[in-house]
């Protein structure tokens, strides 16, 4: 229908009654999510500190060119992109996996869902407590693999070694949010009709069959929520990595890019500087995003 | 109505910025004042200055303080945000090399000598002992006064000496070296893990309690003019190594992601010798453990030294000064020094409730500081030192200086490769000032 067809009375009106409920969301949005960001580009293209009195000096994109060329920027890219690859392939992977398993049991369905969604459900601060407890070189976590390798007294170093502390991290984040996609699987798995299944099985399909030929293509516009979603969680992470340092990891090896972030802002008081790095992060995130929309277009599934 | 939405974007956004940068509400000059107090969590100090608050209040009806207490890790952000939104509190106190900044950036009210007490300048600042004031005074104006004045020395727990088979009385270490040598003798492990510590660092405070280390053996942390960061290449390899060789891949006696040594202490769990911290730690052991704290079991030595070191240097003190918020009003700030200064006319009950020391002369030849379990040990000792450093960028640099230890300690990067990436960024950071 053109554009510019004349609209009846009845359908303005309801376009009418819906914009007025979708404003306050729009306000919002406006107020507390699009006016930061116009703000932070804005404040990116000046030499500001946080404490200052005097009008901020503007130096254009030198923010960004100093960010480019510095070797800490880049090792927050890198510890960025490993904590990201190392925590939203095992999260997918794992959560359809357990969505699969849980969907076919026949008893213990909900508490199943129950269990692996309660971390999900803690503060972050929490959390990254509890694994502070079980990462200290006296905790379960030595204890436990030293039991199951049969290596007594061996200190993995949990938030000493460079590696250990990023795996150290990325359990973490996988431990709290692994639940949350596999109640999305769940949902995804929940919306294929049995019938393809019933058939599938007359015609004397495996279960792996089943799996690999009717369960797998339908969720792909699930599979592909899941990702990018996940992805995008994992560009923001940030309390795990700033509790761990705090309590005495070494920050090079998690020095993501949202604590590089807080750190200058915060601790170094350059917000411009700051500013620059989250419109980078802003920018990264976007593309992302843009790849969820490109993809999921082209992956509708019908029955 | 899809026509208005983009009008009515713009519209929200302006009249959001119009009001964004809003000041601080200035009170009215007439009427009651409510004072807003922040500091940082101390139960010995909470309850005497709840007190000093009830008379204060008492005394002068319309005025009212609320004091809100932080955790000392994490009062520099939300002083630091508070201010960065122009609603700081009217009265904080942070150490010295946190709040300098404030100064630097004009943040801060002067102190009015009669609003504490005193007839003026001159006999304010004789009050107090030399220097202690330098950290705060700018273009002949001073913008705090300090709560305390604390150095760190050594505390070392008896009990457990003894259960290794040393006579604590002479067997304590005095050199960094003995340090390292009767922690090995003293530390209990289950395999590589250390189930009891002979000694461990003041992690992260590398400003005060490290830095000091470097310059006994020749070196600093910026030199006399200003403007080089990290002098003397030999003396910070030197103290590299020693970090290296205490770490999990040297002789593992101790590390950073081990909880700090102060929090065991005060129980006497078996679980750590020795800790590094101040005279205030005396009142924390008398109320997690009174038995610990009258049973003699503990004692304080002063700061080791190196053996082969070039100078006699203690550890760095640092100050909490009382500070107030310069973008109130007059009269908000006048009320907000009269009552640091009633706060601080109770030096004495400072020193014997919480073991903070307030550097006035008075106080520092009382009979009650000398009286003072241990007061001499630390009195000596913050005659060999000298205040943290504290600049603009003082939190940046103690992380510059954090980042190298840790990568020698636990990342297995050479002592040179520390000491050089060490370098290059403090001078960036100095140059950048």
């Amino acid at each position: 229908m053109s554009r510019h067809h004349a609209s009846s009375p009845l359908k303005r009106h309801q376009d009418r009654w819906g914009m007025i409920f979708v404003l306050p969301a729009i306000l919002f949005f406006s107020l507390f999510s699009f006016y930061p960001i116009i703000n932070a580009l804005f404040t990116s293209l000046f030499r500001k500190k946080v404490l200052s009195l005097k009008p901020p000096t503007f130096i254009g994109l030198e923010n960004y060119h100093y960010l480019l060329t510095s070797a800490d920027f880049w090792n927050s890219i890198r510890a960025t992109i490993v904590f990201t690859l190392g925590t939203f392939i095992p999260l997918l992977v794992a959560s359809l996996i357990l969505a699969v398993l849980i969907t076919q049991m026949r008893r213990g369905q909900k508490f199943l869902q129950m269990a692996y969604y309660s971390p999900a459900v803690l503060s972050s601060v929490v959390a990254a407590a509890i694994w502070l407890l079980i990462f200290d070189p006296r905790g379960l976590a030595n204890q436990w693999v030293n039991f199951v390798m049969n290596t007594p007294g061996v200190d993995h170093k949990w938030f000493a070694d460079a590696t250990m502390v990023q795996m150290a991290t990325m359990l973490v984040y996988f431990w709290k949010y692994v639940g949350y996609f596999v109640i999305i699987f769940i949902s995804g798995i929940a919306s294929i009709p049995p019938t393809l299944y019933e058939a599938a099985r007359i015609d004397g399909s495996s279960s792996w069959q089943s799996f690999w030929r009717i369960t797998l293509p339908l969720l792909r516009p699930t599979v592909v929520l899941v990702s990018i979603m996940s992805m995008l969680q994992c560009l923001k992470t940030f309390s795990t990595q700033y509790l761990f340092t705090q309590s005495g990891a070494p920050q090079g090896p998690i020095n993501v890019i949202t604590m590089n972030i807080y750190n200058t802002g915060i601790r170094d008081q350059r917000i411009g500087r700051a500013s620059a790095m989250s419109i980078i992060l802003f920018a990264i995130m976007l593309f992302f995003t843009w790849l969820q929309f490109s993809t999921s277009k082209s992956d509708e599934v019908s029955y | 109505m899809k026509r208005l939405l983009l009008p009515l974007l713009i519209c929200t956004l302006v009249s959001v910025s119009l009001f964004a940068n809003g000041g601080q509400e200035q009170a009215a000059e007439e009427g009651p004042i409510e004072l807003v107090f922040w500091t940082h969590e101390d139960p010995n100090r909470t309850v005497i200055e709840e007190r000093y608050i009830q008379e204060f209040e008492a005394a002068n009806p319309g005025i009212t303080i609320k004091r809100v207490t932080h955790s000392s890790t994490k009062i520099q952000e939300l002083v630091l945000t508070a201010f960065a939104a122009n609603q700081g509190p009217d009265i904080f106190n942070m150490s010295i090399e946190d709040e300098y900044a404030y100064i630097a950036n004009g943040r801060l009210s002067p102190v009015d000598p009669k609003a504490v007490g005193y007839d003026n300048l001159t006999a304010l600042k004789d009050a107090y002992i030399p220097k202690v004031l330098d950290p705060v005074t700018m273009d002949g104006k001073i913008y705090g006064l300090p709560l305390e004045l604390t150095n760190w020395c050594i505390y070392i727990n008896k009990n457990v000496f003894r259960d290794a088979g040393l006579d604590p009385e002479t067997d304590y270490p005095k050199t960094w070296e003995e340090v390292a040598d009767v922690s090995e003798k003293l530390i209990i492990r289950n395999g590589d893990i250390i189930t009891r510590r002979g000694f461990d660092f003041r992690y992260p405070y590398y400003l005060v309690s490290m830095v000091p280390m470097v310059e006994q053996l020749g070196g600093k942390l910026i030199s006399d003019d200003g403007k080089t960061a990290i002098v003397g290449e030999e003396a910070w390899i030197e103290f590299l190594n020693y970090m290296k060789a205490w770490g999990p891949n040297g002789r593992n006696l101790g590390a950073p992601t081990y909880k700090n040594a102060r929090k065991l202490f005060n129980y006497d769990n078996n679980d750590i010798a020795m800790a590094m911290t101040g005279l205030y730690q005396q009142g924390r052991i008398k109320a997690d453990d009174p038995e610990f704290y009258d049973s003699g079991n503990w004692m304080v030595v002063p700061y080791p030294q190196f053996a082969n070191a070039k100078n006699e240097v203690a550890g760095c003190y640092y100050g909490h000064y009382y500070m107030v918020n310069g973008q109130t009003s007059s009269r908000r700030q006048e009320a907000a020094w009269n009552f640091i200064g009633y706060m601080l006319g109770h030096g004495e009950e400072y020193l014997t409730t919480v073991n903070i020391i307030q550097p006035t002369k008075k106080l520092m030849e009382s009979e009650t500081f000398k009286n003072m379990p241990y007061s001499s040990v630390f009195s000596n000792d913050m005659e060999k030192g000298h205040i943290v450093y504290y600049g603009e960028n003082s939190a940046k640099m103690q992380e510059l200086i954090k980042q190298a230890v840790e990568s020698v300690m636990l990342s297995g990067v050479s002592s040179e490769k520390a000491y050089a990436t060490l370098k290059a960024e403090a001078q960036e950071l100095l140059d950048e000032e």
